[in-house]
């Protein structure tokens, strides 16, 4: 059990550096020790909440990566572990909360609905990139060992560097473009029935790159667009109402050399995916329409 | 952000256990296709032997004592060849059935059971490389 | 980021005639393996067997075929695989130039081959 010794000890010989520079005032030094005796405090009754939980029968056993650059104890990355007091229902993310609020309240982590909407908690469990607010502790094996997504970088405990991601996003102009629009100024541009049916799985898409983490290719070749850009630019080609001269468009940004060829079809981005979006198969459908237009254009 | 960690290396082939199914496909046809492309060269070297036997008398090719003749039948003597023929059947196998399996995921068909076509590639080598051993190494001995 | 595509792409091609080759090869390889193993057996192999099956014109066509679409699915499925493994810059003109001769050097000593047994005064 290792909860934030290593923080701790930094923080007061900071502080003890800082009270020599600086003449302390009376006040300083009360309200210092007051700090010191609520860490004390602290420290005692996470240790014994810990104790609690470790012999308590039904607790989880979390093992939890940790690494912080800006704190010299933690440049090196390591397991922690945690044990929760199992609830029904509880998920990835549960677990993890209560860890932070119960036993050390520097593990980081991104979450924000709990519902499987946001996308901002991807992470890699148990050996497989899943959504930690959509999972469900009583499916996974023990310790459940609770990484940052690979194939990023870290930046702080479960924290990856989202940017490459979001930029790969943002190279397939993931918007809504056409120009054919309809007559009257007021008119709504209206979608068919089946036309939307057939875009339907591609817009459910959250951003959390939990396929982008999966995918070897991605991994060897930073410029992939990589499957989530990709169902993003399928999405968009597949609505009708963008019009051919767009479709075109958005097929040679797709064809592009690190575009649809790089795939190959492992389906790795499609077992991953936290909303069941069929990743491979739009990949495939955008690389048969690319093959035809140029047939065509030949 | 100053600085962040790269975990290296095992993030990708250090993972190998967490494969999924179609992720092992990739690795076999990979490894499958770079050994066939290997021995097409070998293949060629060695068949090349028949440019210079072309040049032999008629009597020489007759009594099969020509340099092509020569090479084929020594090398196919060693056992360790038998053995390695096998193997290239068994590689060879693997890369076309998994190689249509995969010609049918490009035309998008069968993309729910992928795994199972994948699973089936493999069965299917080893049934018929295993039917085949007596062939390949039939005379060997 | 959305300007680096080039409007000349001919990745689409070689996909496909990866996937062509494939099919091609698919028929042609189980011939190839089927005849040479279990028809004719590897203890059996002559020289005047080999040139044998190489002067009719149909099997000399389709064996410098399947000569050159196995060279080209072979060859271009490493180069892929380089690619894949994000293979860039000079490195990568260079690996494409080497695979590119040693495929000219591999076709032309199989056609070499193959004419020496077909009789053909070409080798
Ligand atoms: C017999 C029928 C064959 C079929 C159906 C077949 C099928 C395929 C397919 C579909 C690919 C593309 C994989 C991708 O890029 O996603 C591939 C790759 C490849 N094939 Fe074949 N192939 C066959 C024969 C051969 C032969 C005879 C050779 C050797 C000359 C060969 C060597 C390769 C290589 C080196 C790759 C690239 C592997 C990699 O990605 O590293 N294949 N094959
Ligand atoms: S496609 Fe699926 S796995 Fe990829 S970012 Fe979108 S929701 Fe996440
Ligand atoms: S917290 Fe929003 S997706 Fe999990």
């Amino acid at each position: 059990m290792s909860t934030q010794v290593p923080k701790q000890t930094d923080e007061s010989s900071e502080n003890a550096t800082d009270a020599e520079t600086t003449v302390p005032s009376k006040g300083d030094a009360r309200r210092e020790e007051k700090r010191r005796r609520a860490a004390e405090r602290r420290e005692e009754r996470q240790a014994e909440e810990a104790e609690r939980a470790a012999a308590a029968e039904d607790t989880v056993e979390l093992k939890v990566f940790r690494y912080d650059p800006e704190v010299e104890g933690k440049q090196e990355p390591r397991f922690d572990t945690f044990h929760v007091p199992f609830e029904k229902g509880m998920t990835v993310l549960d677990a993890l909360m209560y860890s932070r609020d119960t036993y050390d309240s520097s593990l980081t982590f991104r979450h924000s609905c709990r519902q499987a909407i946001c996308g901002s908690d991807a992470m890699f469990v148990n050996g497989t990139q899943h959504l930690a607010c959509k999972t469900q502790i009583s499916e996974l094996s023990e310790p459940i060992r609770v990484e940052p997504l690979p194939h990023a970088e870290v930046t702080k405990d479960l924290v990856v560097d989202m940017e490459h991601f979001y930029d790969q996003m943002h190279a397939v102009e993931p918007y809504f473009q056409t120009n054919e629009l309809p007559d009257g100024e007021l008119d709504e541009q209206r979608q068919t029935r089946e036309n939307r049916e057939k875009v339907k799985m591609s817009t459910r898409c959250i951003w959390c790159a939990a396929c982008m983490s999966s995918c070897n290719i991605a991994a060897g070749d930073n410029e992939y667009l990589g499957p989530a850009a990709i169902n993003k630019a399928y999405r968009f080609a597949m609505d009708e109402r963008e019009g051919e001269e767009i479709k075109q468009k958005r097929l040679e940004i797709i064809e592009q050399e690190h575009g649809v060829w790089r795939c190959q079809t492992q389906f790795s981005c499609t077992v991953v995916c936290p909303k069941d979006i069929p990743l491979t198969e739009h990949i495939q459908e955008l690389k048969r329409e690319a093959v035809k237009s140029n047939l065509k254009f030949w | 952000m100053s600085q962040s960690y790269n975990r290296g290396l095992i993030e990708d082939f250090g993972r190998w256990r967490e494969f999924s199914a179609g992720m092992w496909a990739w690795i076999f046809h990979k490894f499958t296709g770079w050994v066939l492309v290997g021995y097409l060269f070998t293949h060629i070297a060695v068949l090349s032997t028949a440019i210079p036997a072309a040049g032999a008398e008629e009597a020489v090719l007759q009594a099969g004592d020509d340099v092509y003749t020569q090479t084929i039948v020594t090398l196919e003597e060693l056992l360790l060849v038998r053995i390695l023929e096998v193997g290239l059947l068994a590689v060879a196998v693997f890369h076309m059935l998994n190689g249509t399996r995969l010609l049918l995921v490009d035309l998008g068909i069968g993309l729910e059971s992928q795994d199972k076509s994948f699973y089936a590639s493999l069965v299917l080598t080893g049934a018929i490389t295993v039917a085949s051993v007596p062939t390949f190494i039939a005379g060997a001995f | 980021m959305a300007e680096r595509y080039s409007s000349f792409s001919s990745g689409g091609n070689m996909w496909l005639l990866q996937r062509l080759t494939a099919a091609f090869l698919i028929v042609v390889l189980a011939f190839h393996f089927f005849l040479l193993h279990f028809v004719h057996h590897a203890d059996e192999v002559s020289f005047l067997m080999s040139a044998g099956r190489m002067e009719t014109l149909s099997y000399y066509s389709l064996m410098v075929l399947f000569l050159l679409t196995a060279t080209f699915h072979g060859v271009n499925g490493v180069y892929n695989a380089l690619i894949n493994q994000g293979l860039t810059g000079t490195k990568r003109t260079v690996v494409k130039w080497t695979l590119i001769v040693a495929s000219v050097v591999l076709i032309v000593q199989g056609i070499r081959t193959a004419n020496a047994w077909a009789g053909i005064g070409l080798f």
